[in-house]
């Protein structure tokens, strides 16, 4: 169920061309069910939710070959966010998200010295922890404010 | 107390970021370039005399064409959804290459292969 609706976010946002032009810049509208499932879930779930979510994703997208920076990212960022459900309250689940972000673009960034071999791509890390914080907040702010409003549907149809 | 610290390392990361993003796009372009697929050099030319061409690279069923018009270098068409490495428009800056990192694909200036030769 969960795996469906990051699916579909992640279908919306593909349709949306990227606003700035910088591999590995992106909202990750996704991944506001993720935030949501780190504080939900056991972490075994939430790693089979993202893991579903992202080969399937690159399906859709039909670029398979995207996969291997998305998955290392993904890793990256589950791990730390995991840990951090313990450090960091349901009241400032921002904060984690924004670590989580930064996180995953670390990952991709690993994934990406490693394939292609030019070191000068460090230069794009600064761009992804602008972007990260900024994306971080903002799903992490909307999976805040669903959490609620999720726990009480949930409630109300039994 | 806990959440102003981690507040505080976020806006610190965030202006560290936006100081060193800054410094990227002022380093200046040189003139010859490299396009690399899958890590390996496939392509060299000097900008300054470089005719105008024309090419494509392929990686794993997908391809990007490539151009050089009047000593400038982008990606002209990429058949992918994102299209970000056509976003990225002409190559201009010896901090940034171009990029098209589903495909492997990059296009940087020679002299930036390694990142101290871009901060010098």
């Amino acid at each position: 169920m969960l795996t469906a609706l990051a699916l579909i976010l992640f279908a919306v946002e593909l349709q949306i061309p990227s606003p700035v032009p910088i591999p590995g810049v992106k909202l990750g509208l996704a991944n506001i069910i993720t935030v949501y499932a780190v504080y939900r879930y056991r972490w075994y779930e939430v790693a089979a939710i993202v893991l579903v979510r992202l080969v399937l994703g690159a399906l859709f997208s039909g670029i398979l070959t995207a996969l291997l920076y998305s998955l290392m990212g993904s890793a990256l960022c589950l791990v730390g966010m995991l840990v951090l459900r313990r450090v960091i309250d349901e009241r400032h689940l921002w904060m984690a998200s924004v670590f989580g972000a930064l996180l995953h673009n670390t990952g991709q960034m690993a994934v990406a010295l490693l394939l292609l071999r030019t070191p000068s791509l460090l230069l794009y890390f600064p761009f992804l922890l602008v972007s990260g914080c900024i994306a971080g907040a903002f799903t992490g702010l909307c999976a805040q404010l669903i959490l609620p409003r999720i726990e009480k549907a949930i409630k109300r149809g039994g | 107390m806990k959440y102003k610290l981690l507040a505080a390392i976020i806006a610190v990361i965030f202006l560290i970021g936006c100081g060193l993003s800054a410094y990227a796009l002022l380093a200046p372009p040189q003139k010859t370039i490299e396009v690399l697929s899958d890590g390996e050099v496939i392509y060299t030319a000097d900008l300054s005399v470089a005719p105008d061409t024309r090419f494509t690279v392929s990686y794993a069923d997908h391809t990007n064409t490539v151009e050089i018009v009047s000593g400038a270098i982008r990606v002209s068409e990429a058949d992918c959804p994102n299209q970000i490495c056509v976003g990225m428009g002409w190559l201009s800056s010896a901090g940034l290459p171009i990029v098209c990192a589903p495909n492997r694909l990059v296009i940087r200036y020679a002299g930036a292969s390694d990142v101290d030769a871009v901060a010098g």
